[in-house]
């Protein structure tokens, strides 16, 4: 169930999450060095151009060991949105180009966040904006995040500006928390699919690593739905980390999860807050979809909403604009944590992690305007974001193809696993492959550590027009299938994944 | 401190007479350092509830609190300790069922597992007080250092000076920013092309920057540093400020426990971007401000030191990897010749060490008969594939809030290593449409920023000076950054760190902030750097504020003196 990356070096998630980067000290040195290299020897024949000699022969390398590790996982990582970069779509200048289905960003409201934006109100430039500044975030700020959360979190009590961190995007936040609540080769529970980037984010600063909790498609046992969560599945992964001699200090829930779409509910929140309170873990609650529920039935409940947590002092909410607000280009990210050690530990490490003041300050005027964001944001955005998801879903379902999805965040996860003849990894990459060679850009399954091959995440919120003709392109890859099946394995197959959210 | 030698012997007298079952002292000294915790907090809670009213209470108040983080940080690390040695000596395992049981445990059973035991029984009374398990030893090392380092900064940061809200307020002269140009940065910052939201600049980034500011990077560099052919935009990563792109390289040039090269005394920020997150040792080269036959220049760095210091660290085992400059320098505000550079260079190719140089001030040099020589100028670069520049508009801009550094390498490996600290260090979109539109302006720099920039920071200076040599106080610089290296080792009887810590703290109960040679690893005591890019009110209350320490100083060691006499 938890896969050693020393057995399984299938996919570059897998890669860097474990041990590699881990202790790399002078004693060690020569192992991990050869350790690396026989990694690359059995990745090679798959990666021609990507990664290069330097890697194989460590001593040319200008690297560290850990920073040829990083440079390979960069060079590998990327290779799918370097492709997509190179010949983007443009309805005018690249009408053949790729369409984007696969990064998790919403393109559907710049309109409203350009016009915001633009507004006199943000563009205020003064002496205290330009200098060196609270580490944690200018105080004008965190007050205006804490009154924000309390009002959309629901909370009971109105949160404290004390317990804010500001920082420069969710990446930073699990880039220093991994580093301040475990040592280098400690690993936090993470129930797959999972976002994928994450892997990389809590490894390449803190060598920390994510044990899977894997859960399955299928519906059985107590299970009520596909991928469901539960405690049992905690418990029987935790212990299997155990016997692994992997020390797990915290567990990472995502809600609204990224790519489920899932949501949990209150319930089952405390149950798992519960279970990380009995092995007196951690549990890091990335809401970062909070706002992005389209379908009022879903019923989403933040965790700053429940009556009395568990074990607040290890419970730490993330936050950022990059998705509720369609900024990913923005870089804002917050905490939210009443543990003042670990507010004060990141805080330490804010000093790389900083954020323009000037960019601080808009942020702030953004989320003080409750009434644009109450009566023109996000009704708009949700409508937006409904439409857009009844075409794709409608698409699907004309193409008899099984998907999930609960009204929340911007994708769709997909099943095409009856396009997978043998159902292996190998053919999810093939076929992801032959979506990118007819110009659509999706991400599969693999990336975000999903146990079963055939699974996609379709990013819907995009323009109309752009949809139609992804969705058109997929229909092709689709109709064509029977027939690409039977080729050969492509021998320039190559294995990038969605470092995206 | 009565309050907790009150308390302190109740949970060891209570447990003293169960030494003989436990075999070890290190539960007991867990317990006691954990009640010491209660107690400490507690003591807090009753100092800063008390809501006085006065400015003078209130940042009393706030001194404890600064205290209070630091105690109870070093508490933590303590107990963090202290739990690992207790666990192992009673045997204690992670609170996880036992491998026999493992298959029996159902979901059903959760209710029983959560009613297991406390695996360390003497301790569930103090559930709050476990706070050291919620960070990793490292975690905490990072936050007692920084908070070590700051925590008069971040004094200074609730209690600034302010000409009418806040005359008693901290004046900083230890942090070095440039305040010098706030009315023009402010006002181009303001200008209509700064505002720019395009749905590019909201979308994910090129994570080594967007292409548009690269280009920019390349070109103002080129300009700027008088490079012999165009710099090349694919050379370029931008991130969010110089100690990051330090950061990250620290990251891809080293191993954890290999070092870096470092001529001291040198920029303190250094030591953190090394050790915060990369573990990188930075080795000092120690320069001296005696004038000797060998050592023509105070702080003079040769060669001949370089090579000597290398090949002490190697004979102690370490493995360095690398040199750091900072030119101009900082503290000292030397600028190296391009030949002492180039023999530097050829130091670091002779034993291959990456050389990263830090030119961050390199367009705040303010004597104009002075010329600056970036690395970047220079026709052929020993070892160019491991030459790393750093740069960014903090200080040449004065700009330090707004988190920007960039990264210029021939190295394509480093390049794409450093990359992927994109995801961690980006700068925001907007705030890259900025800084692409301030750099290509250059006009405005050429025209009005820098001769005013340069005008004001020298008149800055000659204040300065002025008022050191008045007071007879030796100091270098004479030429660029914004900043003096000042020496009050007349100051210190006797001459020790302790004693220039105590000036230290003197200046800053006299609510000057200033930085002390400590910091810098200075070898000698008595050294201080004052920061001069203030604007000049503030800088005559400092320099008052300064004048006023140093003549208590001298009175107390007067007064010393004469009771030495009398006893004898």
């Amino acid at each position: 169930m938890f896969t050693l990356p020393q057995k399984d070096f299938s996919a570059p998630t897998t890669c860097l999450g474990p041990t590699c980067l881990q202790d790399l000290g002078s004693s060690h040195g020569d192992d991990l060095e050869g350790e690396c290299s026989r990694k690359l020897d059995q990745k090679l024949p798959e990666l021609p151009g990507v990664g290069d000699s330097a890697m194989l022969s460590p001593n040319t390398s200008y690297l560290s060991s850990r920073g040829r590790m990083i440079k390979w996982f960069w060079d590998s990582a990327e290779e799918g949105y370097r492709t997509y970069h190179m010949d983007e779509y443009d309805e005018n200048k690249n009408p053949s180009g790729i369409i984007n289905l696969g990064v998790s960003e919403n393109k559907l409201c710049f309109d409203l966040l350009s016009w915001r934006l633009s507004q006199s109100d943000m563009q205020r430039v003064e002496p205290s904006l330009l200098q060196y500044a609270d580490w944690r975030g200018h105080l004008f700020l965190r007050e205006e995040v804490a009154k924000f959360l309390s009002f959309y979190c629901k909370s009971p009590a109105p949160l404290r500006p004390e317990n804010v961190v500001v920082l420069n995007g969710g990446a930073s936040l699990f880039s220093a928390l991994a580093t301040v609540l475990c040592e280098a080769g400690e690993a936090f529970l993470i129930p797959t699919p999972y976002y994928g980037a994450i892997t990389q984010h809590v490894c390449l600063y803190g060598n920390v690593r994510l044990a899977c909790v894997y859960l399955d498609s299928e519906v059985t046992g107590l299970d009520t739905r596909p991928f469901q969560l539960t405690v049992e599945k905690l418990e029987m992964a935790l212990r299997e980390a155990h016997s692994e001699g992997v020390k797990v200090k915290g567990l990472i829930l995502i809600n609204p999860q990224n790519p489920l779409g899932d949501i949990y509910s209150p319930e089952e929140l405390q149950e798992y807050l519960v279970f990380a309170k009995r092995h007196k873990l951690h549990v890091i609650v990335d809401e970062v979809y909070m706002l992005s529920v389209f379908e009022e039935s879903a019923g989403y409940r933040s965790v700053l909403s429940l009556e009395r947590l568990p074990d607040p002092q290890r419970t730490h909410v993330m936050w950022a604009t990059s998705k509720d607000f369609g900024m990913s280009g923005l870089r804002f990210g917050t905490l939210y944590t009443e543990n003042q050690d670990v507010a004060t530990a990141v805080a330490s490490l804010c000093r790389y992690h900083g954020l323009s003041g000037l960019v601080q300050y808009q942020m702030a005027q953004l989320l003080r305007d409750r009434d644009w964001i109450n009566q023109v944001y996000l009704p708009e955005n949700h409508a937006r974001l409904k439409a857009a998801h009844t075409y794709v879903s409608e698409e699907l379902r004309a193409l008899g193809i099984p998907f999930l999805s609960r009204g929340a965040g911007f994708f769709i996860w997909v099943d095409l696993r009856k396009y997978l003849p043998k159902g292996t990894f190998e053919e999810e990459m093939l076929l992801w492959r032959r979506f990118l060679d007819n110009k659509v850009l999706l991400s599969f399954g693999k990336a975000f550590e999903c146990k079963e091959p055939g699974w996609f995440r379709f990013v819907f919120s995009d323009q109309a027009h752009r949809l139609c003709l992804g969705m058109q392109r997929v229909r092709q890859v689709l109709a064509g299938k029977s027939q690409v099946a039977e080729d050969p394995p492509s021998s320039q197959s190559q294995e990038p994944s969605d470092q995206r959210r | 401190m009565s309050h907790w030698s009150d308390t302190l012997p109740v949970p060891s007298g209570q447990r003293r007479d169960q030494v003989p079952r436990d075999h070890s002292i290190y539960p007991q000294l867990l317990e006691i350092t954990l009640h010491l915790r209660q107690a400490m907090r507690e003591h807090f809670v009753q100092l800063t509830s008390r809501q006085g009213l006065s400015l003078e209470e209130r940042k009393h108040t706030q001194a404890i609190r600064e205290k209070e983080a630091l105690l109870s940080c070093l508490i933590c690390r303590m107990i963090n300790l202290l739990q690992s040695e207790a666990a192992s000596d009673l045997e204690l395992q992670v609170p996880l069922p036992s491998e026999d049981s493992r298959g029996d445990v159902r979901y059903g059973e959760r209710a029983q597992l959560s009613g297991q035991p406390d695996p360390v029984p003497q301790l569930s009374d103090c559930e709050a007080a476990f706070v050291s398990r919620d960070l990793s030893n490292r975690g905490i090392d990072i936050s007692v250092f920084y908070q070590s380092s700051f925590q008069d900064y971040n004094a200074y940061q609730k209690d600034k000076y302010h000409k009418d809200k806040n005359t008693l307020g901290f004046i900083n002269l230890g942090t070095s920013e440039n305040k010098l140009c706030m009315d023009l940065m402010t006002e181009r910052l303001q200008e209509r092309d700064m505002n720019c939201i395009e749905d590019a600049l909201l979308q994910y980034p090129d994570w080594r920057g967007q292409p548009f500011l690269r280009e920019e990077v390349a070109r103002f560099l080129t300009y700027y540093c008088r490079a012999p052919t165009q710099l090349d935009p694919e050379n370029v990563v931008v991130l969010n400020g110089c100690c990051s792109v330090f950061s990250a390289l620290a990251m891809v040039l080293c191993d954890p426990g290999e070092a870096f090269l470092v001529p001291a005394p040198f920029y303190g920020g250094f030591a953190f971007s090394s050790r915060l997150y990369a573990k990188v040792e930075l080795i000092p080269v120690y320069l001296e401000s005696e004038v000797t036959v060998t050592n023509t220049q105070p702080f003079q760095l040769t060669v001949d030191k370089l090579e000597e210091a290398l090949l002490e660290a190697r004979f102690e085992g370490k493995k360095v990897r690398g040199l750091v400059l900072i030119n101009p320098q900082n503290p000292v505000g030397d600028i190296y010749s391009p030949d002492s550079l180039m023999k530097y260079l050829e130091f670091a190719k002779r034993y291959n060490l990456h050389v990263i140089i830090d030119e961050i001030y390199m367009l705040s040099v303010f004597d104009e008969s002075i010329t600056f020589h970036s690395v970047l100028s220079m026709k052929s670069l020993p070892d160019r594939n491991r030459t790393h520049v750093i740069w960014g508009t903090s200080k040449d801009f004065g700009i330090s809030g707004f988190r920007f550094g960039a990264l210029y390498t021939h190295n394509k490996e480093v390049v794409s290593a450093v990359s992927a600290f994109g995801y961690l260090h980006s700068i925001s979109g907007i705030a890259q449409h900025k800084l692409c539109q301030l750099l290509q302006n250059t006009e405005w720099i050429d025209k009005v920023y820098l001769p005013t920039n340069c005008y004001r920071l020298r008149e800055a200076h000659k204040y300065i000076t002025a008022k050191l040599k008045a007071l007879e106080i030796p100091f270098h610089n004479s030429s660029s950054g914004l900043y003096v290296w000042i020496n009050l080792k007349k100051y210190l009887d006797p001459c020790t760190f302790e004693e220039e810590r105590l000036l230290y703290c003197r200046f800053l109960d006299n609510k000057l902030l200033l930085s002390r040679g400590k910091a810098y690893m200075c070898k000698e005591p008595g050294w201080f750097c004052l920061i001069f890019a203030d604007e000049l009110p503030r800088l005559k209350l400092a320099m008052r504020r300064f004048c006023d320490v140093l003549e208590e100083q001298k009175e107390a060691w007067i007064v010393k003196q004469l009771e030495d006499a009398m006893r004898e």
